[in-house]
Order: structure tokens, then C-alpha cells, then sequence
């Protein structure tokens, strides 16, 4: 469990990171927090020639509000934004969703910028980010530029990043006040990646639902918008019959989830169903 | 020379104990919380150059051609090794059954993912994995045998072509008259049962540095050894040297819990170092080598199991027939554990009659090793489901079954229907503490409650044994002869009055070191500082085997009160000169050696030592000048297995019993442990802190086996867990915390009535858990009967029974 061997660069700006990345374009990789990419080096699943280590470059790492939205730094810890009160405050579905992501020690390391240009598809912030229609910044060769999330993410472990292009920030959206969310998800263990999620927001006004979000993660290439359950429940009086319908239809309609050792396809697609029930329900207790 | 050893605390001379039976803190702890502590990847040796392994991708293929051509080339690389220079130098590896191995790298074929190929050494580890991706093999793969029943059909394609089919091992022990009872019986239940593999994981997995000085063909072996003088005499046998000529020096290790084999990783180190002219070669084991091709897996198993039962509930035989997948070779004593549940084969209860069936076959698997437990867990496991159903049927409450089936108080020793003697046991007396613990009554009440809400909550009931202090008969039928087990001790004092004792085994986590030091400071009547346990090296130690088989806290206070005794007896006549009277006129008592009739008139036993050292004039004429003492212990009475494999192996009989109480979400399968009660009877506690440990990690021990943790190879034989991702260790998360309760009912065979304590819980948890799970799952009417009881597959179930 040794790295094959590879070129190391530690530059200091953004800059400087973009032009090594354009320079040995596929042969790079970027190292944020190395959760994700040490383990692949080791087992020399990844054998990047270059290994471009963006730890130094100052100024990647905030949790800032702008406007209505929360600014976050690409190389801020996920630690960060857990314990960051203007998280809780602004947005409780993000704080929430972030303290699922492993356990303290790897979210100490781990970068939110690192977890959502990994695109692992169970998770969370990339989950969390389709659901509140986060917004990518990107830095390239040809300089800046702004992605909103639902069109980021590709498929496994791939996002719409050119090889020469590093995420610089991501902007989140406040979740208006009285919006009821919930974040739910089934993992073998503690701290896990999950084996199926589903988060919800959820808007109510006069006892109907105006708005809603539901996305699950864990059981396709990339989170997955499910617009069939939000349709369903716009404009309709959210009960128990409702939730437990769409709960089934989730279930039955998903595509085919990959199988592994832990979960078949099949009991993929009930967690999805069960989750999505459960995360309505703790939405909606939530909203106001 | 008969020694009296104290059967209690009282027999020792001291006025009340001061040490033993107290949770002192360990004396081991301070060096590991500070980081001090040396483990073999700390040692850097001059000249060290270090090896990587390449290992199988394949199950099963003929090996048509290895070029290490390219390999050897690389900048770096010190020296190459092949099966052609493990066939030159050594010999094929020993094996329980034996006949079933070949050469600790592979020569023909490989037998199983992971199986090691061929090493190098080079000046670092990266340099020596870069070269391994410049060896050049060719394979033609052929069929994996990974299914354990085909394996066992005759004609099935063989692992071994050597041998008729891959029947490693079959017989049928019969004890008593089991189709009898089964014909006369009210009631016979019968049930099929999957345990899966699991394992040992410690948290440092195995290492070595070897040297193989060629001037005189010796042999120098640091390393995570669990049993440092068993592996040297192993290591003269397979490269055919004089056994004194090989010395191991064990270092403190990461644990163990049977995972610590190493044999391979030793042997081709040492070839390596030969080729490299003598220098030393360090292996360090990573993750996935240990996971996919070390010590880690055990016990996968495939059980039927039927129970003869009056109407009354009392049982009155079982039988239990296995067909144990030991994956592809016999090496390192995997095999011993379908073996050792003949040591407690009928569990806690009177069951006069039994038969064990047992089949041990091989595949294209990675061989399976010893784990914590030897054996019974999965046994236990089915034993108590089919106590559980029985109870059901009967309409007789889990704990009132187990009740009406213990061994009476006043039945000890009893001798089991397997033949093993068990020592003593209060098994009512633990149910009922556990039974109060709880408010059983009370828990059975909110269980109905939480039915009536549609909740799926569940308890289970079970007691079990752990037998504790294997001998040298226990696994012989399967051929292990030759494996005596002295555990020995040099107690010396010097002239500071400072007391050493020297022992052969490593430091590995129990707490051993500090039994030995509590035992000494009690004994002679000094401070804990006093005393200083060090480990020697096989050349150097008295004789010692190590931990294993719950054996070593038992055999070492033997060891030490042995010693302690013997020194005794040198001191005495040494302050019986002093004072002018005849040796039997002096007794030792709180440090002190004194005339019995003139207690004024006493010694302390660092001036007697002082003396002998110091005062030759003093010495009495057949003392010599040396306050220094060796014993080493044994259990008496052990002697061969009768034709029905029937033995007296195990010296003690711990019991525990432990009551569990879940929460099955049937929507997710999830099992959610609610509640917790143990109570644990291992005799005397010569550390209650050092019991309750092993207690607790083994009830995690438990429940990574019952809930998590499983080796799952596919139909190609690939591992498709070879990393903590997809083998999955409980975490703190996962553990629950029981409530424990001590019962001590000692072992009249024992030194001071302690019981082999260190399996413990493993015993016990899979089986309460997974009773608690199917008494959760009962209004559903399915019945889990496989291991681990993953969400999924309870899913699973549950959706069977609705739909
Ligand atoms: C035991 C364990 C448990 C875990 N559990 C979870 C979990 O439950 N949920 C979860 O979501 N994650 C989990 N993770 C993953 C963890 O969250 C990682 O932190 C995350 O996936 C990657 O972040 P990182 O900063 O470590 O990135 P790295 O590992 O350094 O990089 C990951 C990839 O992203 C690229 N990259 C990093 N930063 C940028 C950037 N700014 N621009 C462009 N590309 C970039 C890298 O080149 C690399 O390809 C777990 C990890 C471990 C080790």
C-alpha cells in the first residue's frame, strides 16, 4: 500500500494551481484533504504522474454570507461548516447533511471543494448542493465561471470540471425561513457512506405545499432530482397517505440501483422509497 | 516434587491480599498511552532492506512461468524469491490435517486469491512495490472450487490434485445413545444453520524482521509474535537447522486474537535474507494484505442441527452435523476450531447424549486461521436457536429452558457427553442475577407493549461456556501432536531486593504482564514497582507456549506461584541459618520470612536474597548464592482422546449469561441493541479490570460478527472485501455497553480458583443477539439462521413473510 511514485507541486495561488493543471493536464491531480484521493493512491487505483498539493494556497478557506446565499471557500473543512454557526442559522439542511459526512477525523481533513469535484454518488454535499441549487465557481484557463449544480455532476466519481479547472467556491442558497427540510439516510455504520439517502425541502402555505425538493443519493451515478414526487406534492395537503404513496412510487420507479455486498438493487429501491417517506415526514414537522 | 498450589487468596502469605483480585491499573498501559511502547515497525536494523509480496489474482491457475528479470533489474532491489528457491531451501508448510499445503510461496498453482507468488527486498518498501509491478507472471487460470457444498460432491474438481477429493477431514463422533433418544424423544426439532466467514483484526496486523546470518547459519527473528518459541521450533523444522540455532525474539504487538500467524511472511523473509547475503529483511504487513491473505478469516460454516426434547423441555440429545470451509490449505491451525466445541459441545446444559458429524473441506479460499473463541461462537450460535425453538414449540419461556437443562450446581465436576471435564459452575445463578439485572418481567412487559404498537422488539436469554486452558490433547484428532503447552517463569532478586521475572511471551494486550506483577508484589510482600516483568527471547526463556486458548493467565499464575515457591524455599533455609533454627521452623508471611515461634525474629526477603548474593560465608550448605527461580506449569491429568475423541482438554469451565434486548425496523432491516445485561462467572478475578476488558472488547468482538462483519468471496473467488470499507469492524458507534455483573464461583483445579477468561463474550453475544433477533421477528413468523443478520438480508426476510 505505497503510492507509485509522482511529481509533487505545493503552489500558493489559484493561479499557479490552474497553470501546473494546464501544464500536465491529465496526468495531474489536485490534493485537497486526500480522504478520497490518498487511499487511491496507496492502492495505486489512482497513478497520477502529478500530484499538485493546493493545502497552501491562501484564501480558499471561509464560510462567509453573501447576500442570501452562503459563500463557501473550496478548501474549507468539512469540520468548518459543521461547527460554523452561520451554517446552522442560514442553513440547517447543510449543517445537518455535512455532520453525516464520516466521522470528526476525516472530516477535519476532508474539503467540501473535495467532496463535491469527487462526485462520490452517496455523497452528501453533492446531494445537499442539487437540493438547495448550490452554485459552482470554477476557475479554469480561460478564468472564472459559475455552474449550477443540477448540471455539475455527470456521473460516478465525474463532474463537468475540465482537467485544467479547479472548483474555487461554492455558493449555497439560504433556506428561507419556515422551509421545512430533513436529510435521511441508511449506512451500515456510523459515519459510512450511506447505502441509499434522501433529503427534502419542504415549503408549506396554507396547510398546501408550495415548493419542494427531493433528491436521493446512493442509488444512481450522481444524486438524483425525483421532479414525479415534487409535482406530486405541490399544491397538495401533505398527509400520511400522500407520503406513504410516494414512498412506493419512489420504490418502484427509480432505474436499477447498483448492487454490492451491502445492498441489491432491490433493497436499494425500498431504502430510497422508506427514506424519502421518512425525510417528508421530518420535513414536514419542520415546516412552517 | 508434588506442588500444593493456593487454591484461593486466602493461601497466600500475605495477612489480606493487597494486589491480587484488585483492578490495579495495568503496568503495561503507561508506555502505550505515551507512545513508548516498541512494535516491530518502530525497529530500523543497519543494513535493513525491506520486502513487498506479490500476491495471486487468481483463485485458482497454473503457473506457467515467473520472470523476475525485470523486477531484479530495478534500482534498489536487493534480492528476488520464488517457489523454485522455497522448494531448494525449506520445506512444504505444516498443516492441521496435515497433507494440505505446499510452499509458503507458490511453485504449480495458486490455490487462492492472495496466495503469495513471489518477493522481493529492496531498500524501501515504494521501490519494492514498484518492482513487484515488473514481475512477469503467466497463468492459466482454471476453475475456482468456491462453493463449499460442490467442493465436498464427490467428483467435484480438486483444490489439491494429490489427494482423491477435497475432503480435508471426516468422521462422526458418537457419544452415548443418540438415535435412541431421537426415536424416544416427544419432540425433535431440526434446523439448518449459515455462518459466515469472520475474523481476527487486530489493530497492528503481523510483522518481522529476519536475518539469516550465513557465516553460521543462524537464524535471527524479530517480529508480532503471538507464540515466538512454538513459530522457532517450526522455522528449524522447515529449513531443516538445528532448533537452538533459531532465535525469535518476540516484540509487544497490536493484538492478536489468533491473527498473528505469520508463518509465511517469516519464512519468506528469512529466504530473502539469504539471498541478500544475511542482511535483515522487514516485512510489515499492510490492510489488505492482512485482510486478504493473513491471519483474518475463520469459520465458515454450514450447519444442520437437530434436538430430542421431553415434553418437559429437558433435552436429551443433539446433534449437530458441519460442513467447515477451511479455504484452500490446512495451514495455520484453522482447523483446531471446528475441533474445540467438543470442549463444550452440549454448552451449560445436562444433554447426556450427542453426536458431531464434522466435515472440513477445501476450496479456493484463503485458509482459514484460529479467532478468538478457537470454534464454539458458531456452535453456541446454533445450539442456542434450537433451544430457543424448543422453548417456542413448548411454549416454554427462553430462560425457563435453559433452567430446566443446566448442569446442577452440585454436579461438579461434571464430565460433558464430548468427554471434557468441566471444573465448576453456578449456570442457575448467573441466569437469575441476569434475570434481576434486567427486571426480566418487567422487559417482557414493554416488549408486549411496543407489540401491541407494531414495533418489532426482541430478547434473548442465553448462557454458554468458555472452555479455558487447551492442552496438548485437545486437538489431536485432527493431528496436531506435539504441541505441549508448559507455561514457565524465572522469578530472580537482587541484591536491591528488586524482583524480575522473565517470561517467554510478548506483551499483546491483556494484561498479563501486570497479573505477573500483581502475583509477585502480593507474594513477596512489596510495592507494584517492585517488580519488573521481561520478556527473553526462545533460546533464553523458561519453557512457554503464550496466549492461546484462554490458557495464559491461568498457566502463568501457576508458573509464578511455582517459582515464588520454590525461591521461598531457598530463602527460608537461608534465614532459618540466620536464626539458628531448622528450615521448617521459618514461614513466609507479608514479606517477611520469620520464626513461627518468635515473630521478633524475622528476615525481610530482600535481605535473605542480599545475604545468598553477598554473604557466602552465610549460605547455608545446600543453598547456592542464587535467589533466582524457574517453574513452569502444566495441567495435571491430561491424557489422550478415547476412541469417541472423548478428552479431558480444556481445564476450566468460565460461564456467562447474557440477556440482549433489540429493536428490528422491518422497513430497513436494522437491528438496534436496546439493552444489555451480562453476568460473568470466571472464578477468582485475579484482575476484575483486566476481566471486564476482555469482556467488553469481545462483546464487540460479538457483535462485529452478528450484525457487521463478513468476508464475502464471488462465484470467481475473488475477495470482495479487501479493505475496512467493505469489512466491517464495529466501531465505538455500534458497541453497546453492557451492564456486567461478577459471579465467582472458583475452579478447584486451578492455582487460586481463576478460570480462562480471556475468549469471554465472543462465546456468548452472536448467540444472544441473534436470539434476540428472531424473538423480535416471531409475530412475523420467519426465523433468521444466518450470520452475520445484515439489514439487508433481514430485509429481505421480513419481506418474505408479509408478502
Ligand atoms: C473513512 C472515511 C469515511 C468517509 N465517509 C464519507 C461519508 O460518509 N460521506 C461523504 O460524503 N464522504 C465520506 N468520505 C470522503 C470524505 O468526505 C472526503 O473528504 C471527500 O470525499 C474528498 O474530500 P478531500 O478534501 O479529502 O479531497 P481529496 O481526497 O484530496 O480529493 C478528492 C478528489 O477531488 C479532487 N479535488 C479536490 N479538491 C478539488 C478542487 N478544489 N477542485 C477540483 N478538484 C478537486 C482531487 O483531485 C481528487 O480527485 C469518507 C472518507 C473516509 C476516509
Amino acid at each position: 500500500m505505497k503510492p507509485a511514485s509522482f511529481e509533487y507541486f505545493a503552489p500558493t495561488s489559484v493561479a499557479d494551481a490552474v497553470s501546473l493543471l494546464q501544464e500536465h493536464g491529465l496526468e495531474a491531480k489536485l490534493l485537497a484533504g486526500g480522504q478520497s484521493l490518498v487511499p487511491l493512491l496507496n492502492m495505486r487505483l489512482a497513478r497520477p504522474t502529478v500530484v499538485i498539493d493546493v493545502n497552501r494556497v491562501d484564501g480558499l478557506s471561509y464560510v462567509r454570507e453573501d447576500g442570501d446565499a452562503l459563500a463557501i471557500g473550496a478548501m474549507t473543512h468539512q469540520r468548518e461548516v459543521e461547527r460554523a454557526e452561520l451554517v446552522q442559522r442560514v442553513n440547517p439542511l447543510l449543517h445537518a447533511a455535512t455532520r453525516l459526512i464520516g466521522h470528526p477525523q476525516i472530516r477535519n481533513r476532508g474539503t467540501v471543494g473535495g467532496s463535491i469535484a469527487h462526485a462520490d454518488p452517496a455523497a452528501e454535499l453533492p446531494a445537499v448542493a442539487l437540493a438547495l441549487d448550490a452554485e459552482m465557481h470554477i476557475t479554469g484557463p480561460n478564468g472564472e465561471k459559475a455552474v449550477p449544480a443540477a448540471d455539475f455532476f455527470v456521473t460516478y466519481l465525474t463532474t463537468t470540471l475540465e482537467p485544467a479547472e479547479m472548483l474555487t467556491e461554492v455558493r449555497v442558497p439560504a433556506l428561507p425561513q419556515g422551509t421545512g427540510w430533513s436529510i435521511q439516510e441508511m449506512a451500515r455504520r456510523h459515519g459510512d457512506f450511506a447505502l441509499a439517502g434522501a433529503t427534502v425541502t419542504l415549503s408549506m402555505n396554507g396547510g398546501m405545499c408550495s415548493d419542494a425538493r427531493v433528491v436521493l443519493f446512493g442509488v444512481g451515478a450522481t444524486p438524483l432530482r425525483v421532479q414525479q414526487a415534487e409535482e406530486r406534492l405541490i399544491g397538495e395537503r401533505v398527509d400520511a397517505a400522500l407520503i406513504s404513496e410516494i414512498g412506493r412510487e419512489i420504490s418502484s420507479s427509480i432505474d436499477e440501483p447498483l448492487a454490492d455486498i451491502h445492498a441489491t438493487s432491490e433493497y436499494r429501491r425500498n431504502l430510497a422509497g422508506v427514506l424519502t417517506e421518512r425525510a417528508l415526514v421530518e420535513a414536514l414537522g419542520r415546516a412552517a | 516434587m508434588t506442588f500444593e498450589f493456593p487454591k484461593s487468596l486466602d493461601d497466600l502469605p500475605i495477612s489480606s491480599p493487597k494486589w491480587v483480585g484488585k483492578p490495579v491499573n495495568r503496568v503495561e498501559d503507561p508506555q502505550l498511552v505515551t507512545g513508548k511502547t516498541e512494535f516491530i515497525d518502530n525497529i530500523t536494523l543497519p543494513g535493513m532492506v525491506h520486502c513487498a509480496i506479490l500476491h495471486s489474482p487468481h483463485a485458482h491457475a497454473r503457473i506457467k512461468s515467473i520472470d523476475m528479470s525485470r523486477a531484479a533489474a530495478l534500482l534498489g532491489v536487493v534480492a528476488t524469491l520464488t517457489g523454485e528457491d522455497a522448494e531448494r531451501w525449506s520445506r512444504p508448510m505444516y498443516t492441521t490435517p496435515q497433507g494440505w499445503g505446499g510452499y509458503v510461496l507458490a511453485t504449480d498453482k495458486v490455490r487462492f486469491v492472495g496466495e503469495p507468488v513471489a518477493a522481493v527486498a529492496a531498500t524501501s518498501r515504494y521501490i519494492a512495490e514498484d518492482a513487484l509491478e515488473l514481475i512477469d507472471v503467466e497463468y492459466e487460470p482454471i476453475d475456482p472450487i468456491v462453493d463449499a457444498f460442490s467442493a465436498a460432491q464427490p467428483g467435484s474438481p480438486k483444490v489439491f490434485e494429490e489427494h482423491d477429493d477435497n475432503i480435508m477431514y471426516q468422521r462422526v463422533f458418537t457419544w452415548g445413545e443418540v438415535d435412541e433418544s431421537f426415536q424416544k424423544a416427544d419432540h425433535v426439532y431440526k434446523e439448518s444453520f449459515r455462518w459466515n466467514r469472520v475474523g481476527a483484526n487486530p489493530l497492528e496486523t503481523f510483522g518481522v524482521i529476519s536475518e539469516w546470518d550465513l557465516v553460521d547459519d543462524t537464524l535471527t527473528c524479530r517480529g508480532a509474535f503471538q507464540t515466538a518459541s512454538f513459530m522457532a521450533m517450526g522455522r528449524a523444522a522447515t529449513f531443516r537447522l538445528p532448533s537452538n540455532k533459531v532465535r525469535f525474539i518476540a516484540q509487544p504487538h497490536g493484538g492478536s486474537f489468533g491473527g498473528k500467524g505469520g508463518g509465511r511472511g517469516t519464512d519468506i523473509t528469512l529466504m530473502l535474507s539469504r539471498k541478500a547475503a544475511g542482511r535483515p529483511v522487514k516485512w510489515i504487513e499492510d490492510r489488505m494484505e492482512y485482510l486478504s491473505s493473513g491471519g483474518s478469516q475463520a469459520w465458515d460454516r454450514h450447519y444442520e442441527a437437530s434436538i430430542a426434547v421431553n415434553d418437559d423441555g429437558t433435552v436429551t440429545a443433539l446433534r449437530v452435523k458441519l460442513l467447515d470451509d477451511m479455504g484452500a490449505t490446512a495451514e495455520g491451525f484453522g482447523a483446531t476450531g471446528a475441533v474445540k466445541p467438543m470442549a463444550s459441545f452440549t454448552g451449560c446444559y445436562a444433554i447426556p447424549n450427542a453426536e458431531y458429524d464434522l466435515t472440513l473441506v477445501a476450496t479456493n479460499k484463503l485458509p482459514a486461521s484460529p479467532y478468538r473463541g478457537m470454534g464454539p461462537p458458531p456452535h453456541n450460535f446454533v445450539l442456542e436457536q434450537m433451544m430457543d425453538i424448543a422453548a417456542r414449540d413448548l411454549g416454554l419461556d427462553p430462560a425457563e429452558m435453559r433452567r430446566r437443562n443446566f448442569i446442577p450446581a452440585d454436579q461438579f465436576p461434571y464430565i460433558i457427553a464430548s468427554g471434557n471435564e468441566y471444573d465448576s459452575g453456578e449456570y442457575e445463578a448467573a441466569l437469575d442475577k441476569v434475570l434481576e439485572m434486567a427486571g426480566y418481567e418487567q422487559l417482557r412487559r414493554e416488549q408486549e407493549e411496543a407489540r401491541a404498537q407494531g414495533r418489532h422488539v426482541g430478547i434473548g436469554v442465553v448462557s454458554t461456556i468458555e472452555p479455558g486452558v487447551f492442552d496438548w490433547n485437545a486437538y489431536t484428532v485432527i493431528g496436531t501432536q506435539g504441541i505441549g503447552i508448559p507455561e514457565g517463569v524465572t522469578v530472580a532478586i537482587d541484591t536491591m531486593g528488586k524482583i524480575t521475572a522473565r517470561v517467554g511471551f510478548a506483551l499483546e494486550g491483556q494484561g498479563q504482564y501486570t497479573v505477573v506483577t500483581q502475583l509477585l508484589a502480593e507474594y513477596f510482600g512489596v510495592e507494584l514497582e517492585d517488580v519488573r516483568v521481561v520478556l527473553a527471547d526462545n533460546l533464553s526463556a523458561p519453557p512457554n507456549f503464550g496466549p492461546g486458548g484462554s490458557r495464559l493467565g491461568v498457566a502463568i499464575t501457576g508458573a509464578v506461584l511455582g517459582a515464588a515457591q520454590r525461591l521461598t524455599e531457598k530463602l527460608t533455609k537461608v534465614a532459618a541459618k540466620l536464626f539458628e533454627v531448622q528450615p521448617e521452623d521459618v514461614e513466609l508471611l507479608d514479606g517477611m520470612l520469620r520464626v513461627k515461634s518468635v515473630p521478633e525474629s524475622q528476615l525481610s526477603v530482600a535481605n535473605a536474597a542480599a545475604i545468598m548474593l553477598n554473604r557466602s560465608d552465610m549460605l547455608p550448605p545446600d543453598v547456592d548464592p542464587s535467589p533466582q527461580a524457574t517453574f513452569a506449569w502444566t495441567a495435571p491429568g491430561r491424557v489422550e482422546p478415547d476412541e469417541q475423541g472423548r478428552v479431558k482438554s480444556y481445564l476450566t469451565a468460565a460461564n456467562a449469561c447474557h440477556l440482549v434486548m433489540v429493536e428490528v425496523d422491518p422497513d430497513t432491516g436494522q437491528v438496534e441493541i436496546l439493552k444489555y445485561y451480562i453476568a460473568d462467572d470466571c472464578g477468582t478475578r485475579l484482575n476484575p479490570a483486566n476481566v471486564e476488558g476482555m469482556v467488553q472488547g469481545a462483546v464487540a468482538q460479538g457483535v462485529g460478527a452478528t450484525l457487521l462483519e463478513e468476508y464475502v468471496y464471488d462465484d470467481d473467488g475473488q475477495l470482495l472485501t479487501a479493505s475496512f470499507m467493505d469489512y466491517l469492524l464495529p466501531t465505538i458507534h455500534e458497541v453497546p455497553f453492557p451492564e456486567k455483573a461478577a459471579l465467582v464461583t472458583p475452579s478447584p483445579f486451578t492455582p487460586l480458583g481463576a478460570k480462562g477468561a480471556g475468549e469471554s463474550a465472543i462465546h456468548t453475544t452472536p448467540a444472544a443477539i441473534m436470539c434476540a433477533i428472531n424473538d423480535a421477528l416471531l409475530p412475523l413468523g420467519v426465523r433468521a439462521k444466518e450470520v452475520p443478520a445484515s439489514p439487508n438480508r433481514l430485509w429481505k426476510l421480513i419481506q418474505g413473510a408479509s408478502g
